[in-house]
């Protein structure tokens, strides 16, 4: 065990978890704000899949990361007007929309992944960008300074998405239609516009961490993520629905997955107890949310279709 | 009045027409409302009364009909756009995001500088507002924390500082303890003192009389008369809305009080703020007699009444049945014991607004015979029996697979109250039996109630009307803030009486003061 | 309320059909994918009518394979895919692919449609497929099943079991890190310790430790077979450590690949030839050739043994070959070595020391 306490090891560990979180840091941020409006989507590691091969497949045929990125968040957006017609205009059921979304995303990544690539072929990837001056800040700058671009981003998107629910007419429209939609509609707020609005963001998102994810390991296979976007709803709930609170999740959930990598590494863990310490990022999370964030419920509105009558 | 007869009008609505499937809200009603006027409109539950109103106010596109703002015609096509052109609403059921604070509320769907939701400008002019009208509540309260009172208000400063000039007040008083409705009353007076036109929606005719310069009646969805209070009395008022002279007043026979029924000792209950809203709490009601609980609202009625029917954990105390303590109390085991409820937020505990009325009239009793047979629902059992239940209470429905939703504020009562006045209770605990409910239905509640008491059943009335408590009840008790302040007797129980026990002051305490 | 269902039953049958669609055209590619793989899919999948002078059984052999990950994944399935493309080329067959079943049920619901489709062997190339295909093998006496990787046919006369020695070129590749690592110190990617990928590490890491018992042998099982990104940061992990060699088994490694890539250590692959991955680092890779053990099975088939039989794929018998990538640049002295050691395995003369 101690030589986990060593000054690199402990940084290594810190920036891994960094890095691990931000895929699905980014997808929670944006599905934290689809749900204050009312809209659940389960949809969302279906559209990061989504993501995750556009990014790739823009990358590997441009040579251009930022065009990979740019695909990604685009046909976000593009899924995230899909999933509005179908809750919002149709008032299709949400929570079975969005895993007919993921199965989709599932399926078709894995059809044109076959159909375009074949092989995987590794691609550069989106490199790290130490940021200067604050990278040289010895340890500090390593866990936090010396990261891939999009890794500031999603960080940094954390406090303009709070600032976005708290401090702006649109949060306050947002909170309120997912809270007491009648209210709203009755001065004046379009509910179904704004949740339209949201959604698309709460995709342009979760494309945005597919495209984070297949530029970080710079390379594309069927079912990328894992689970990731599933990870990333679980945050929200055990957020509380508070950007902060989420993104204090996806830290913690990134920093003891990356623990236990560590100690596996290490040969700290090895054998069954291993098995069993995979599971731990997920039960510790939870644990921490809910005891943190228990009094909090979710938005009243929250998978609740609005239509004015008559 | 030769003034204001010659002002050109600032809303008249003509040949307004609203259909709904199956039902015809509104059939041809003309409406007109001078600056400076309150202008009220009465009718029973399901008249038309918040239909009319909610196509005024943009939230339904009327099938017919003309609307006119000072005298051009207008087509209101949305709420934004009725509050653009001067409109405000204070709806029957409160439109508040109980999640955001006052001020947040009221800012909703302005807009702010830059797109910011900078709450500073809107703390100030909103300051300003309250002083105008004396319309007081602290901006940065959340909607949660506030009582009713002060929610309403919030309510009428959303309209307020958006500028309105003709405002639509749906039942406000349905909620509101008389002073508060006194309070109420000196705002609106300020209102059109500012020239502003008011729609006054109520079903306690001595407000209506105090209040209106114009009456509209409505009766099925057209205006069967239009008055003035000079020009009618309470009973003419009556007539006009139900459609046959109505009994007001009603003098009850004294009954045999029977066995002890519902006991309970030493109460202690925690509210939703984590206060004890009940405290030390001991109450008897025996079989045959209705005891009265009057007090202003969020004094621990509600705490108490659901923590009888187990809707919420017990601090200490003890609470009996027949003599024998109900332990770890849940719906279900209570109304096993023979308790009925009729809760006071109708549409949250008393009914699911997306089951139909024959679901609704039906939540307590679908697992027994007849309705329901070796697991299956007997579908004719059930019509026969909900149809009957809907033709004696006078729910107002299409039918009754309708879903309960689309039924006015006052039939939603109905459903609630003959399901639980018809599964043979032998106690009932009820909340605001008629709060909304129209004259004529108010007193057919009241006839069964009584009727009730005659069966025997033992009957824990919970109401801030007065009027009703002091006729109903055998005994009164009055709370404050989750004490008992006082009980009066029948004999003894005056407005009065009451009144000074409410407001906290006991017999010996107003004596000595008057000293 | 009425309306709302009626709008949500049509829009899940929508959504159902669009996956599907998916799903049916991801088989699809897969075969496609195969067939052009070999160079010239047409004898692969040559109408059985035209030549009637086909030698033994007249029509051509119909192979299917169920399998957990992409037809391409550069690993597992591939390693199936290419060896029936590779009989192909040697008879006429018939060959279906479903791929990427990594849900239990799914590859049952394959399985048996297979084996209704009257396939004539059946490879459910998968070990967590043994549960299904205990159950459906019995009611198909007359198709031949085949289950790898797994060393148990359940006692069933029709289902065959296949495995590999992956253990053996694990050890050979692992003298050969032990010889590259300056710093002493080797990293391992793994899924889960189970299979041919706990064969193939332990492997590694003996013929590594053997070599040069001063190395250390870092293991970490990621406890995932897809989760690439996690395999990625393992690598990051690794060579954070000191680690200057890699290697891994599953398809979840192409995320260490690319790790080694960008620090520049050196990588061994394993299941299928991994040079594409990272053809500046990937010294050599351990390939299945499962050719070899189909042919035994479809050897047996043509006797009309269907099953009751387990083959193992090993050096000895060309099932598992190591394959060089000459742009890597090894020192001849140190391949000259391996390929000693590797014939020492396949004559016995040289124990890997796992059983
Ligand atoms: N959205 C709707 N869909 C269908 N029917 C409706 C809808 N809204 C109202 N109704 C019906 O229209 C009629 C008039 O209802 P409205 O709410 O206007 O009555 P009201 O006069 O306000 O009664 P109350 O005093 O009980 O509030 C009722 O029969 C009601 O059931
Ligand atoms: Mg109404």
């Amino acid at each position: 065990m101690s030589e986990f306490f060593t000054v690199s090891v402990l940084v290594a560990t810190l920036a891994g978890g960094i890095r691990l979180a931000t895929p699905f840091l980014l997808a929670a941020l944006g599905e934290t704000l689809g749900q204050r409006s009312g809209v659940l989507n389960l949809g969302v590691e279906g559209v990061m899949l989504i993501g995750a091969f556009a990014a790739y497949y823009t990358a590997l045929e441009t040579g251009s990361t930022v065009a990979g990125i740019a695909v990604a968040i685009g046909i976000g957006a593009v899924m995230g007007l899909i999933y509005a017609f179908l809750t919002v205009v149709m008032h299709a059921e949400q929570g079975i929309s969005g895993i007919g979304i993921f199965l989709f995303g599932l399926g078709f990544t894995d059809l044109l992944f076959q159909k375009q690539v074949g092989t995987p072929l590794p691609i550069p990837g989106v490199g790290k960008a130490p940021i200067p001056i604050l990278s040289d800040i010895p340890h500090l700058g390593e866990i936090f300074f010396d990261h891939n671009p999009l890794v500031y981003l999603a960080f940094l998107l954390v406090p303009i998405m709070w600032f976005v629910v708290n401090k702006t007419t649109f949060g306050l429209n947002v909170r309120a239609i997912g809270q007491t939609p009648e209210a709203a509609d009755t001065l004046g707020v379009s509910v179904n516009l704004t949740r339209t609005f949201t959604i698309v963001i709460a995709n342009c998102f979760a494309g945005l961490a597919g495209a984070a994810l297949a530029l970080e390991v710079g390379i594309f296979q069927q079912n990328l993520t894992a689970g990731q976007g599933f990870i990333a709803i679980a945050l929200v709930y055990f957020g509380a629905w508070r950007m902060p609170w989420v993104m204090s999740g996806a830290l913690l959930f990134g920093v003891v997955s990356s623990t236990v990598l560590q100690w596996k590494t290490l040969g700290i863990v090895s054998g069954p107890s291993s098995s069993l310490l995979a599971m731990a990022p997920a039960i510790l999370t939870i644990l921490v949310l809910v005891l943190v964030s228990r009094r909090v419920s979710a938005p009243a509105a929250l998978t609740r279709p609005f239509d004015r009558a008559g | 009045m030769t003034d204001t007869d010659r002002a050109v009008p600032m809303l008249q609505m003509e040949g307004i027409t609203k259909r709904f499937p199956g039902v015809l809200a509104n059939d041809s009603v003309d409406l007109t409302v001078l600056p400076g006027q309150v202008h009220t409109l009465l009718g029973e539950n399901g008249a038309g009364k918040s239909t009319l109103m909610k196509v005024l106010y943009g939230l339904y596109r009327p099938d017919e009909g003309t609307i006119r703002l000072d005298g051009e015609p207008v087509s209101i096509t949305s709420p934004s756009d009725a509050i653009n052109r001067g409109i405000g609403m204070i709806h029957q059921h409160f439109m508040l995001v109980p999640t955001l604070t006052v001020a947040e509320n009221v800012a909703l769907g302005l807009g702010g500088r830059a797109g910011l939701s900078d709450m500073r400008p809107v703390r100030q002019r909103l300051a300003e507002v309250s002083e105008r009208y004396g319309l007081h509540v602290n901006p940065d309260a959340y909607i949660w924390q506030l009582a009713v009172g002060e929610r309403q208000r919030a309510e009428i400063l959303k309209a307020l500082y958006r500028d309105a000039r003709l405002l639509v007040l749906d039942e406000p008083t349905a909620v509101l303890t008389p002073p508060e409705v006194e309070e109420l009353f000196v705002t609106l007076r300020q209102m059109t003192a500012d020239d502003k036109g008011l729609v006054f929606i109520s079903h306690k005719l001595h407000e209506v009389m105090e209040l209106s310069d114009e009456i509209t009646v409505l009766r099925d969805g057209r205006v069967s008369g239009q008055t003035r209070p000079s020009e009618s009395t309470r009973e003419s008022l009556a007539e006009l809305m139900v459609g046959r002279p109505v009994e007001l007043t009603r003098n009850v026979a004294a009954t045999e009080r029977g066995e002890q029924r519902l006991a309970i000792t030493g109460l202690n209950v925690i509210g939703d703020r984590g206060n004890t809203a009940v405290k030390n709490f001991d109450l008897a009601v025996h079989s045959g007699e209705i005891v009265g609980l009057a007090g202003v609202s969020g004094n621990g009625q509600r705490e108490l009444a659901d923590a009888i029917f187990g809707l919420r954990p017990i601090r200490s105390g003890q609470i009996a049945i027949d003599g024998e303590p109900v332990t770890a109390p849940t719906p279900r085991s209570v109304r096993q014991r023979g308790v009925a409820y009729v809760p006071e937020e109708r549409m949250v505990e008393g009914a699911i607004g997306d089951f139909t009325v024959a679901e609704n009239l039906l939540l307590v009793d679908y697992h027994q015979p007849p309705y329901t047979r070796r697991g299956l629902l007997n579908r004719s059992a059930i019509s026969s029996w909900c149809n009957r239940l809907v033709e004696n209470y006078r729910v107002k429905t299409p039918d009754i697979e309708t879903p309960t939703k689309n039924l006015s504020g006052g039939n939603i009562q109905k459903v609630v109250i003959a399901r639980e006045f018809t599964c043979d209770a032998e106690v009932l605990v009820v909340a605001q039996p008629t709060r909304g409910v129209d004259i004529g239905a108010a007193e057919y509640i009241h006839e069964r109630l009584l009727e009730q008491r005659e069966a025997g059943a033992a009957i824990l009335l919970i109401s801030e009307d007065l009027d009703e408590v002091i006729q109903l009840s055998d005994r009164v008790v009055v709370v404050l803030e989750g004490q008992i302040m006082g009980e009066v007797d029948r004999a003894d129980a005056t407005p009065r009486s009451i009144g000074l026990l409410m407001s906290g002051v006991r017999d010996g305490e107003a004596s000595a003061s008057a000293d | 309320m009425r309306k709302q269902s009626r709008t949500f039953t049509l829009l899940l049958a929508l959504l159902a059909a669009f996956a599907l669609l998916a799903a049916a055209c991801g088989s699809d590619g897969g075969d496609d994918g195969a067939a052009s793989d070999d160079g010239d899919g047409t004898s692969a999948t040559e109408p059985a009518g035209d030549d009637g002078d086909d030698g033994g059984g007249g029509d051509a052999l119909r192979i299917a394979v169920v399998a957990p990950s992409a037809s391409n994944d550069l690993a597992f399935t591939q390693s199936m895919v290419d060896a029936v493309n590779a009989i192909g080329e040697t008879r006429d067959i018939q060959f279906d692919v479903t791929d990427g079943t990594f849900v239990v049920e799914d590859a049952a619901a394959a399985l048996r449609g297979y084996a209704e489709d009257g396939f004539d062997l059946v490879v459910a190339h998968g070990s967590q497929y043994g549960g299904p295909l205990q159950e459906i093998a019995p009611d198909f006496p007359d198709v031949s099943f085949a289950w790898g990787t797994a060393a148990d046919t359940f006692g069933l006369p029709n289902v065959y079991a296949y495995t590999v020695r992956a253990d053996e070129g694990g050890f050979v590749m692992g003298t050969i890190a032990a010889q590259l690592s300056e710093s002493g110190v080797i990293g391992v990617v793994g899924p889960v310790e189970v299979g041919d990928a706990k064969l193939y590490v332990d492997g590694f890491a003996a013929g590594a430790t053997n070599q040069d018992p001063a190395v250390t042998v870092n293991v970490n099982y990621i406890e995932s077979f897809s989760d690439v990104a996690l395999a990625a940061e393992a690598a990051t992990a690794h060579v954070g450590n000191g680690a200057d060699v890699l290697t891994g088994s599953a398809q979840m490694v192409v995320g260490a690949t690319g790790v080694a890539t960008e620090s520049g250590v050196a990588w061994f692959g394993t299941q299928a030839n991994q040079t594409a991955l990272g053809p500046d680092v990937v010294v050599a890779s351990q390939v299945y050739h499962w050719e070899v053990v189909l042919a035994d099975i479809i050897a047996g088939i043509d006797s009309g043994t269907l099953g009751g039989e387990v083959f193992i794929a090993t050096l000895a018998n060309g099932g598992l070959v190591i394959e060089y990538n000459d742009g890597f640049g090894l020192d001849d002295a140190v391949r000259t070595a391996a390929d000693a050691t590797a014939a020492g395995i396949a004559d016995g003369s040289i124990s890997t020391g796992i059983e």
